[in-house]
């Protein structure tokens, strides 16, 4: 068990989010694929926080980030979700191709 | 030491110019009288200066004044007196007097009269700095002031398109050389630091410049003379120049600026001595324009057309002379063509005003009864030119032919004696054609003599033309030996068992084969027209010079001025400089493209920039 | 053995996550990501963080993807297809390979060495959370309420507003 092992798992999520984020169409397929991403990041830190050879303090700066990316992550799913109601009042459904107003 | 007022004689001109061309039409008699005062004054100062230099046995006085300093290098506007200058002085003040006064008869009436004056004072003013000056810049200034003067008065009548076109030409073709000339100037600066003229002559004897330097420099130099003095191919310009006002055609194109370059070269001699051969292809240059003109003169019809030929024909006699060593002969014939030449100009001028302005000969004739005076005048000047002894040409043809044996061998002598009998032949058929015989048309019945103004100075001039050649001699004044050893102390005028005889028997065949073709109708002279109807042809187009000269013009130089105006206005206007505006104001219509509005455009390129700086950190930081 | 354990969370993750970008149907999609964070809490727990696979569990299992499937429901998503890929996706593979591309060559270059496995305490953790993070903690929580306010303020209804 060593650390690239983690690395690696959550650089493939994060790539497989990366993805999810810019070919999907549909506006809550792409908050769900922010979510795959979010979860690769916490994946790294505790495997960070898991491995480490620093003091206490440090050590635990790992899982401490862990809480407040969730918690961040709780925040935004929650705006995202009411812009896409509110998105889908106007205009009856959340495909991303038609959000174009503001081309330029 | 009255040389040391040398610089009096130019500057006064100047000075003339700017009063006459500034307040001229204000002043009474239109300012005439200044430009006449200034050269009367320096025809003077002329007198004083020569009895000074006779008396003295000084060979040279200089004065100069420091232009600008540089360093330790300071440009001067030094003026020099030597044999040679003394000799031009004397020339160009005299002529530039007599045109001057001949003017006031011959351009009476004109509207634009002080401007004509104000620049022949120009004209003088440039001619006479040129042949004071010590070094080859300021001789450079005048010789470019000389070229304005010349442009200024051929184009006087602007009104007449052919005069203005003849300007052009002349200013051209003699930039051409002018550009030969700076190069030279400048190999010579760059080899020897200084334009001081002794200077530099004193440094290629050392043998101080480098013999390719030497070389160059003396063909860029020759070229600038072959400009001025119209030797070929540079010669296309003279004949348009008779556009111009007779007197100016007799000042300018007889006796002053043509002389220029001849000027320039027996200057520049014992460098141009220095390069081994160089001084034959002066001579071949020479030999070459003086049969060539000589032969397109046989069968000019209109007055100044002959006379203009015949002027290039003689420079290059005397350039011949030069090539051959013969410096006292070639500045002795330069007097004696000057004197002649401006006399002849000034008779046609003369004729021209008794036949309102008609130039073909073959409309003239039987003159000799109506313009009396005219025509003594002018026999004398084409018995002169055509060397009939005992007039002044006669003298120095003679020791030309002479020096021409010595330095170049009989070869070149004999060709000289074809040219010879040319300049007999058409000499003697102008004065036929125009004044002998009946008169061909109603304006030549009606002409009559000229007023006083203009006779006088033909009169003055034609005694000059008879006496001029006792100069060879030497006489009794201060330690004078003759024009010969006035100029190169070596060399004494003398006159030799079997060349003298046989110049002065050429000179007779012409002039008696001459009298026979056109003065007394013995032989039909339409004779070689018919019997070699090509080459008359040929020769009667001036060898097409002209239509060649044309077609490189629209061929090679039209064709790149207009690749270099397209490509200025596309590449460098177009491109360059508006490019970068337009660019400017239309880059923003194609950067608002990537504006979509869509997700996933600004997405990937959130994840193009986060990946590209993440790689540039790790760069960085490795 | 543990690697074993790991290895099998791992193919759970990225089955799921495979799920959740490729899926044909919505609900298979939101059922993807539902296996990726239980799969995730598998993760923590082999990595010796059992209070954080706890809070994973509970929020992004139990609230995260209800909400989800709640915001699934409120937009009929199942009543129209759009669940191919948009016409970009070879551009967005490409992007996303990169990256992964990128994150090798750090993480290979920078092999850490160390093998020793140890967890952390959980009051050491809670220690370090309330006593050294004190005020990031309390930010947390205020961006938490922010967003929950902001979340239901923009989501009201404009009559609602004009009464």
């Amino acid at each position: 068990m060593e650390l690239i092992y983690f690395q690696l798992l959550a650089a493939i999520l994060f790539c497989i989010g990366i993805y999810g984020v810019l070919a999907r169409k549909s506006a809550v397929l792409i908050l769900m694929s922010i979510e795959l991403m979010l979860n690769a990041v916490n994946i790294n830190l505790i495997g960070y926080a898991a491995f480490s050879s620093l003091g206490a303090a440090h050590k635990n700066l790992g899982q401490v980030l862990v809480i407040f990316i969730i918690t961040i992550a709780a925040a935004e799913l929650a705006l995202a979700m009411a812009i896409i109601l509110r998105l889908y009042r106007n205009k009856n459904n959340v495909n991303v191709d038609e959000l174009d107003i503001l081309k330029g | 030491m009255s040389a040391e007022y040398a610089w009096v004689i130019p500057g006064s001109a100047v000075i003339a110019f700017c009063l006459t061309s500034l307040f001229g039409k204000a002043l009474p008699f239109k300012g005439i009288f200044l430009p006449i005062i200034a050269a009367l004054l320096g025809f003077i100062l002329f007198c004083f200066i020569f009895i000074d230099f006779m008396l003295a046995d000084v060979s040279v006085t200089t004065a100069s004044i420091d232009w600008m300093v540089v360093g330790d290098w300071s440009l001067t506007w030094g003026f020099s007196v030597d044999e040679i200058s003394i000799v031009m002085l004397g020339l160009v003040t005299f002529i530039s007097l007599v045109v001057q006064v001949y003017s006031i008869g011959y351009m009476s009436g004109d509207p634009r009269l002080s401007w004509y004056f104000a620049v022949h004072a120009l004209f003088a003013g440039a001619m006479l700095a040129l042949v004071l000056a010590d070094n080859l810049l300021f001789l450079y200034f005048c010789w470019e002031l000389v070229g304005l003067g010349s442009y200024l008065l051929i184009g006087f009548w602007f009104e007449k398109k052919a005069a203005s076109e003849a300007a052009k030409k002349a200013f051209i073709t003699t930039r051409l050389g002018d550009v030969g000339l700076l190069i030279g100037i400048i190999l010579l600066f760059k080899a020897t630091g200084t334009f001081h003229i002794p200077s530099i002559i004193h440094a290629a004897q050392n043998g101080a410049i480098s013999e390719s330097t030497l070389m160059w420099s003396s063909i860029m130099i020759f070229l600038g003379a072959m400009g001025k003095s119209a030797q070929f191919p540079f010669h296309v310009w003279l004949p348009d120049a008779m556009e111009g006002p007779t007197p100016v055609s007799a000042l300018i194109h007889a006796a002053t600026m043509v002389v220029a370059g001849v000027y320039l070269i027996a200057r520049m001699l014992p460098l141009l001595e220095i390069v081994p051969g160089f001084l034959t292809i002066v001579a071949l240059v020479g030999l070459f324009t003086f049969l060539f003109a000589g032969i397109i003169a046989l069968v000019m019809t209109d007055i100044k057309k002959v006379l203009a030929y015949s002027t290039i024909s003689h420079l290059g006699l005397m350039i011949l002379t030069l090539g051959a060593g013969g410096l006292a002969a070639a500045m002795f014939h330069l007097v004696v063509h000057g004197f002649s030449k401006a006399l002849l100009f000034l008779g046609a001028g003369s004729v021209m005003h008794g036949m309102n302005g008609e130039t073909d000969c073959w409309k003239m004739g039987g003159l000799r009864r109506k313009m009396s005076v005219t025509s003594v005048t002018f026999l004398i000047g084409c018995l002169s030119l055509a060397g009939i002894i005992p007039l002044s040409g006669f003298f120095s043809k003679d020791e030309m032919l002479i020096a021409i044996n010595d330095g170049l061998g009989p070869i070149f002598l004999f060709a000289t004696l074809a040219g010879v009998f040319f300049s007999s032949l058409y000499m003697i058929r102008l004065y036929c054609l125009i004044f002998m015989g009946r008169s061909r048309s109603d304006v030549a019945n009606n002409s009559h003599e000229s007023t006083p103004v203009m006779i006088f100075p033909l009169l003055v001039l034609s005694l000059f033309g008879l006496l001029l050649g006792l100069l060879a001699l030497p006489l009794p004044l201060g330690n004078f030996e003759g024009f010969g050893n006035f100029i190169d102390s070596h060399h004494h005028f003398h006159i030799s068992p079997w060349i003298t005889p046989l110049s002065l028997g050429v000179a007779l065949a012409g002039l008696i084969i001459g009298f026979m073709c056109y003065g007394y109708s013995k032989i039909p002279h339409e004779l070689v027209a018919m019997k070699f109807g090509y080459l008359y042809t040929l020769v009667l187009s001036k060898f097409y010079i002209d239509e060649f000269y044309q077609w490189i013009i629209d061929k090679m130089v039209l064709s790149t001025a207009r690749f270099v105006s397209i490509f200025d206005r596309v590449v460098v206007n177009d491109t360059g400089v508006d490019g970068i505006g337009v660019s400017v104001v239309l880059s923003p219509f194609k950067a608002r493209l990537t504006q979509t509005g869509k997700l996933y455009n600004y997405g990937t390129a959130m994840g193009v920039g986060i990946l590209f700086m993440a790689v540039m950190w790790i760069l960085v930081s490795s | 053995m543990s690697v074993f354990f790991f290895a099998i969370a791992a193919f759970i993750v990225i089955a799921g996550g495979i799920g959740v970008v490729a899926a044909r149907n919505i609900v298979y999609a939101a059922l993807s990501l539902l296996a990726v964070m239980v799969g995730t809490a598998g993760i923590f727990l082999i990595g010796l963080a059992e209070f954080l696979a706890l809070v994973q569990l509970l929020i992004y299992g139990g609230a995260v993807v209800i909400v989800i499937l709640f915001a699934l429901m409120l937009t009929r998503i199942q009543d129209f297809e759009f669940l191919s890929a948009n016409k970009h996706w070879p551009l967005a593979l490409i992007v996303s390979i990169s990256f992964l591309v990128l994150f090798l060559i750090s993480i290979l270059v920078n092999k850490r060495t160390i093998t020793e496995m140890s967890g952390v305490d959980i009051s050491e953790l809670g220690l370090t959370l309330f006593a050294d993070w004190a005020i990031p903690f309390e930010l947390a929580s205020l961006v938490l309420l922010i967003a929950l306010i902001g979340a239901v303020v923009v989501v009201r209804r404009d009559n609602e507003e004009n009464r």
